[in-house]
């Protein structure tokens, strides 16, 4: 959630220089054996036992996961044919208009617009993969007409000289070249729809969430600590994977 | 005074195989103008460099007054030496006036003293104070801006400045017109200038010493520009003179810096208009038929140009 | 009761929670930018130094806002401390990011005329780097002040200050009929104060850059 601007903050930029050592993982690792041996070494009463069973975690990890791959592909699905139909000639005029409008939705508050939408339509899970997606789109969208429009006019240009087609352009030229700024996106995305999922405990939807509110309610330290370190270590082993996927899938010779 | 020293002045660049500037001696009288001329990367600006300590010397000394430069705190040393560079670098955020009142402020100087001083500089190089003087950098030509460079360089008086490629920058006509200016300033102010270059006309257009420069900043030659043209220490200095242009070179040449003899008045020769070059000199006995022409107090002769030419061809 | 009718009965509330979630975002990127400019300030030079600080900066902004809440309430209680903290936290990354651009791309011919005047480091950290990084590092404290407002929301979870507070009474009541007023009140008021900062910004940028840098 604290990223939820993330898009906004940092328009098409890549971000760049992160997530490719492996001292990320390690660090993660480390903290939660750290944490197992805290929590384990201390005499827990019959709350926290409850929240802190290995099959309380388990769920709401499950949840979280769950709740943030089912929007970041739905986020996918969406907005990358979403703008690449804007980068099309036909399209193009649209596309400031359309950015435009997602920015302004952007500045809404997404704890807003989960309680709005769970007051207009009901609370639970699927609300709050409404509320990520509409949320989470901006970065990919936006990524990927930068991206697509920031390939080089004379490649087209020596495309359409070859003889391609414009199918074959956006195949072959466009959508390649496009790749690693749409990754840049989509690393954001992922750390924005975790953030959010993390809140979706509010309405009923599970997730990390759970163990958080779970320890503030009951006043437990122990709770807290073991919430606050799990979301945290999850969201940034999510970043990290995404970043070395963003590595990995760049195409060669960029 | 202001004369300075280099004495076995050597810089080693971490990690460079060869030293930059090699065991460099060389003199500069206070009020004279120095050039430096060679080749790029041949270490000039190092050398010139480790005068205001921008560079610190490996091993050798440079003497300012007949004092170690080492031996002064560097943002003092340098507040007492004016810094031209071709970038010029004004700071785009102050006005013409502020970056010129900038030293004197760092100096103590009183705001009032500091903005008359500003003012009386900007008429110094030629641009009218209250035209001038609350503008930005980005609102003035680049001609201008250098000319601002200079006034900055010059606002606390510092007897000594240091100038690099001033006017590397900009293009041909407007270099020629910052030149005149600056050795009509020159002329007023008798600074100690050591100038930077890799222009040999401009080197000898300005200098009233020039110093060629080889590579590791050996000096080849430290002479007048009459003398370098005239006898050229070696193949190298004589390559980077040139001499097919000859006769051009002469033009570049003040007729008051040639060797000659005292004038008599009774001889009633042709007197050449003041700031005549040797071309001038030539140009006005070949039109008046005479072998002589008046310089000022002195004369000049025929036979005197002919053997700065003769020297030039006999190689 | 229809939405006007609601702002009219409870505009005292909604004004006094708008004032306290404007105050803790003013006050939070206040701080921030006095510790990011400094980090950004002491690390500019070496791009391992703000390297090292933008990384750790970014991995902070990637964790969940209420995920570091719950870690700073054993530490601070509930209320306005965390939620400074937290808020402090996650705008150091575009400050710091953007001193460090703003430093290092002021022209090294400027640099090396301040040096050859005889400013010293400070005079010339003091007098020409930062006013020339100025505008950039405004533009971060910008963006960190957009983010702000949208997390500030979530602090309310901590009895932090602030409309989030509107928002989860709006949840608390959910099925009553003001649930929905509450609400939209708390979400339409968090991006209008978003938007006013932001002409705001627009307004300080204008003031405070230099004037030779606008001409
Ligand atoms: N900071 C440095 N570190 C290492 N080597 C340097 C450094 N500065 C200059 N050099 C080397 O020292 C030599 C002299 O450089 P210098 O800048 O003094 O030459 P220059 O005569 O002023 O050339 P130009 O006319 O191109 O300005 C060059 O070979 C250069 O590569
Ligand atoms: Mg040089």
């Amino acid at each position: 959630m604290a990223v939820e601007t993330l898009g906004g903050a940092f328009g098409a930029a890549t971000r760049k220089g992160r997530g490719h050592s492996f001292a990320t993982p390690a660090v993660l690792a480390a903290t939660l054996v750290l944490l197992y041996l805290w929590v384990s070494t201390r005499q827990l009463d019959s709350m926290e036992a409850r929240v802190l069973s290995a099959a309380f975690i388990r769920d709401a990890a499950l949840t979280h996961l769950t709740v943030t791959a089912v929007s970041a592909s739905l986020v996918v699905v969406i907005a990358i044919p979403l703008g690449v139909l804007l980068t099309r000639p036909f399209a193009r005029r649209l596309a400031p208009w359309v950015m435009a409008a997602a920015n302004a939705g952007q500045a809404a508050p997404a704890l807003g617009v989960l309680v709005l939408l769970s007051i207009l339509f009901g609370i639970g899970t699927r609300i709050a993969v409404v509320t990520l997606v509409l949320h989470a789109t901006l970065p990919v969208l936006r990524n990927t007409i930068a991206g697509i429009q920031q390939v080089d006019t004379a490649l087209l240009e020596a495309g359409r000289g070859m003889g391609m087609s414009r199918g074959q352009i956006l195949r072959r030229l466009e959508l390649p070249l496009a790749v690693p700024v749409v990754m840049a996106g989509l690393r954001t995305t992922i750390v924005i729809c975790v953030g959010i999922a993390t809140v979706a405990t509010f309405i009923n939807a599970g997730g990390l969430g759970d163990i958080i509110v779970a320890g503030i309610k009951l006043q437990r330290t122990s709770i807290l600590v073991t919430g606050g370190v799990l979301t945290a270590v999850i969201a940034l082993a999510l970043d990290w994977l995404a970043g070395l996927a963003e590595k990995y899938v760049r195409p060669h010779g960029i | 005074m202001s004369d300075i020293k280099l004495v076995d002045v050597t810089k080693q660049y971490e990690g460079q195989p060869q030293p930059a500037v090699d065991a460099v001696s060389l003199d500069i009288a206070a009020g004279e103008l120095v050039v430096f001329v060679g080749p790029s990367g041949c270490g000039k600006t190092t050398t010139m460099k480790m005068i205001n300590r921008l560079i610190e010397p490996t091993s050798g000394q440079i003497l300012l007054g007949g004092a170690d430069v080492m031996s002064i705190e560097p943002n003092e040393l340098r507040r007492h030496i004016g810094y031209v560079i071709q970038q010029i670098g004004l700071f785009p955020h102050m006005t013409i006036s502020e970056n010129i009142q900038l030293v004197p402020g760092l100096l103590g100087w009183n705001r009032d003293r500091s903005r008359r001083r500003a003012d009386e500089l900007l008429d110094l190089v030629g641009l009218d104070p209250a035209a001038y003087r609350d503008r930005y950098p980005r609102q003035l030509s680049g001609g201008q801006q250098q000319r601002v460079g200079v006034a900055r360089a010059l606002a606390a008086d510092p007897p000594v400045m240091l100038m690099d490629e001033p006017f590397g920058a900009t293009d041909p006509i407007t270099r020629e017109r910052l030149q005149k200016e600056f050795l009509r300033l020159q002329a007023e102010l008798r600074k100690t200038i050591v100038f930077v270059t890799h222009d040999f006309d401009e080197a000898v257009k300005l200098g009233d010493r020039i110093a060629v420069l080889k590579e590791r900043s050996r000096v080849a030659q430290y002479d007048t520009p009459a003398r370098i043209l005239a006898a050229p220490a070696d193949d190298y200095v004589a390559s980077f003179a040139g001499s097919a242009t000859a006769i051009k070179r002469l033009a570049l040449i003040p007729a008051v810096r040639l060797p000659g003899e005292p004038l008599d008045e009774r001889d009633g020769l042709p007197v050449l208009e003041r700031g005549g070059s040797a071309r001038d000199a030539l140009d006005l006995m070949v039109r008046r038929g005479t072998s002589r022409v008046a310089v000022g107090d002195r004369t000049v002769d025929f036979a005197m140009i002919c053997a700065l030419l003769e020297d030039e061809h006999g190689r | 009761m229809d939405f006007s009718r609601y702002l009219e009965r409870r505009w005292d509330d909604l004004l006094e929670q708008a004032v306290q979630h404007a105050a803790v975002v003013a006050l939070s990127v206040l701080l921030a930018t006095a510790i990011g400019v400094l980090v950004g300030v002491l690390t500019w030079r070496s791009a391992r130094a703000s390297g090292a600080a933008i990384s750790v900066s970014a991995a902070l902004l990637t964790i969940p806002s209420l995920a570091l809440l719950a870690l700073l309430i054993p530490l601070l209680g509930l209320g306005w401390a965390p939620t400074v903290v937290a808020l402090v936290v996650y705008s150091l990354l575009p400050i710091i990011r953007n001193t460090v651009a703003g430093l290092r791309g002021v022209d090294p011919a400027i640099l090396e005329s301040a040096r050859g005047m005889g400013l010293t480091g400070r005079q010339t950290m003091w007098r020409i780097q930062l006013p020339l990084a100025w505008p950039i590092i405004l533009t971060g404290v910008r963006v960190s002040t957009q983010m702000l407002f949208a997390i500030a929301t979530i602090a309310a979870y901590v009895a932090g200050p602030g409309l989030g507070n509107e928002i989860l009474s709006g949840l608390a009541g959910l099925g009553s009929a003001n649930a929905l007023n509450k609400a939209v009140a708390g979400t339409a008021g968090v991006v209008l104060l978003a938007l006013a900062f932001d002409l705001a910004f627009v307004g300080l940028r204008r003031v405070t850059t230099p004037r030779g840098l606008r001409v």
